[in-house]
């Protein structure tokens, strides 16, 4: 059934003052760096406007993505965002099913033609005319295509949405691809991470519904304002990678001084994301910040970048010297080893080295 | 006069050496926006989450701000801590989340920060509620008399 209901009428109902709202409001201006004063206008605007239709396809995934979103501590600023939409479909969350889920559906997409948000969360099978996941009958690829063609836009949530993710991993069995593969006329936001940080999907419904607009995107469809800094620009260890300092097993005296992870396999240098701003679980921390390096897992095709536990460039000179460079020549030799990891992370890619006992050693 | 000269400009006093960092920026800053409020009342903010402060700015900004009269505690979906500086009308806000942490943190120029007041919706939901409580008190003193 459609929900006519105002945000702030839902808010109302649900009794969440105008203050929480407001307090929302000036958390998401903030990390979209918007303009401060924004905040007023967001809290305004989004009370006043009738709770955004969305439409959750969940397809070839494992769910994390939904859990991300909803399994933080209850109440929270972020499950603020389940007021400020209407959730119109999720087949996961929803209580009714079979026929009656489906035609939930429906009646969305007729109530909400052309208005509509559609999230993703998974990608899509298109081997075996799609028959590696169906829902209701119905192939993934058919639902997508259905339900875009009436979306005003679509958010690609976790790397498997956003780029095949763990089932597009060599050798791709089902012949997995991302919305961005099938869907060329709608503007499409990816937020990729495995799983996503749960801010940043909140932030960019937040965004499109106050400003009418999806955010500046990078090359890879993200949002900059969340994916603009690697996780290595903004790592509270980056300081020991600049003093040279680095672990070199899990448990010797760089491990236990918090030196830097780079040596261990740490991918923060070409992985794009907001852990380390914003952090995890109620922003208690982020994997390097619990001693393990990044995997990369917002990056396209980090499953078959070579071992989580290699490290990315080969420090030839050696990394110290180039990190002591670093500091004297700014970000330029930062760029260059950028592209040096990148470069190998491509060849890894291409001769797929899967992870063995001994990476674990 | 001609060319540059035509333009006015006003030497600002120097900061003492202690307030570099980002410190005299901010505070720079701060200033404009108070002239904003005492000019046309127009409130003004800034996002301290969004600036790249050096270690010690956010000390050297509060001890130079000072404290004020007012240090107001709101519970709303979490912690949030209003404080008055010692200069009117800029206030330090700091928002945390139902886990303790901070998640936002603001300087607000303004008579008084937007947080703390009432919104006028909520004003009209009180209304109705007192109305219904003095109902119940008139009903309940007509039972009893």
């Amino acid at each position: 059934m459609a929900d006519d209901r105002t945000l702030g009428e839902a808010l109302a109902q649900r009794g969440i003052s105008r203050r929480s709202f407001l307090k929302f409001c000036a958390t998401m201006t903030s990390l979209l760096a918007l303009p401060p004063g924004m905040a007023e206008v967001m809290a305004e605007t989004l009370a006043r406007t009738r709770r955004q239709s969305v439409i959750w396809l969940s397809f070839q995934e494992c769910t994390g993505c939904t859990e991300s979103l909803t399994r933080s501590h209850s109440p929270t600023l972020e499950g603020l965002m389940f007021e400020a939409i209407s959730l119109d479909y999720h087949h996961t969350l929803q209580a009714a099913s079979g026929t009656a889920a489906e035609a939930a559906r429906e009646q969305a997409m007729k109530d909400n033609y052309g208005k509509y948000i559609v999230i993703v969360d998974g990608s899509i099978p298109l081997n075996a005319g799609g028959a590696y996941s169906t829902i209701a009958g119905r192939t993934n690829l058919d639902m997508l295509k259905e339900t875009a063609a009436g979306a005003a836009a679509i958010i690609s949530v976790g790397t498997c949405a956003a780029f095949g993710g763990l089932p597009h991993a060599n050798p791709n069995p089902t012949g997995a691809v991302a919305v961005s593969d099938i869907i060329k006329d709608k503007p499409i936001v990816n937020v990729s991470g495995c799983p996503p940080i749960p801010v940043v999907i909140t932030g960019v419904v937040a965004y499109f519904l106050t400003l009418g607009t999806l955010p500046e995107l990078d090359a890879h469809g993200r949002p900059k304002v969340f994916f603009g800094d690697s996780i290595h620009d903004r790592c509270y260890r980056r300081p020991f990678y600049d003093q040279g300092k680095f672990a070199k097993t899990f448990d010797d005296e760089g491990a236990r001084n918090g030196w830097c992870l780079y040596e261990l396999g740490c991918k923060g240098p070409v992985t794009h994301n907001a852990c380390a701003t914003t952090k995890w679980n109620g922003g208690v921390s982020f994997p390097i910040e619990s001693g393990h390096p990044c995997l990369g897992c917002s990056e396209p095709n980090f499953w078959d970048a070579g071992s989580f536990y290699q490290s990315l460039p080969t420090p030839t000179t050696s990394v110290t010297g180039a990190a002591a460079a670093a500091v004297v020549a700014g970000a330029a030799v930062g760029v260059a080893v950028g592209a040096v990891s990148r470069r190998r992370k491509s060849q890894a890619a291409k001769a797929r080295a899967p992870l063995t006992v001994d990476d674990l050693k | 006069m001609n060319g540059l000269d035509a333009i006015g400009v006003r030497v600002e006093a120097a900061l003492p050496a202690e307030a570099f960092g980002y410190t005299a920026a901010i505070l720079r800053e701060i200033e404009s926006l108070l002239a904003g409020l005492v000019a046309n009342g127009r409130a003004g903010r800034i996002d301290l989450r969004s600036l790249p402060l050096l270690p010690g700015d956010e000390e050297r900004l509060a001890a130079v701000l000072g404290e004020g009269e007012v240090d107001a505690d709101i519970q709303a979906m979490g912690a949030t801590r209003v404080r008055e500086t010692a200069v009117p009308g800029v206030w330090w806000v700091t928002h945390a989340n139902a886990d303790g942490q901070t998640v936002a943190e603001f300087i607000e120029v303004a008579l008084v920060p937007e947080i703390l007041k009432a919104h006028p919706e909520d004003v009209r939901a009180g209304r109705n509620i007192l109305q219904e409580r003095i109902a119940d008190l008139i009903r309940g003193g007509e039972t009893d008399g």
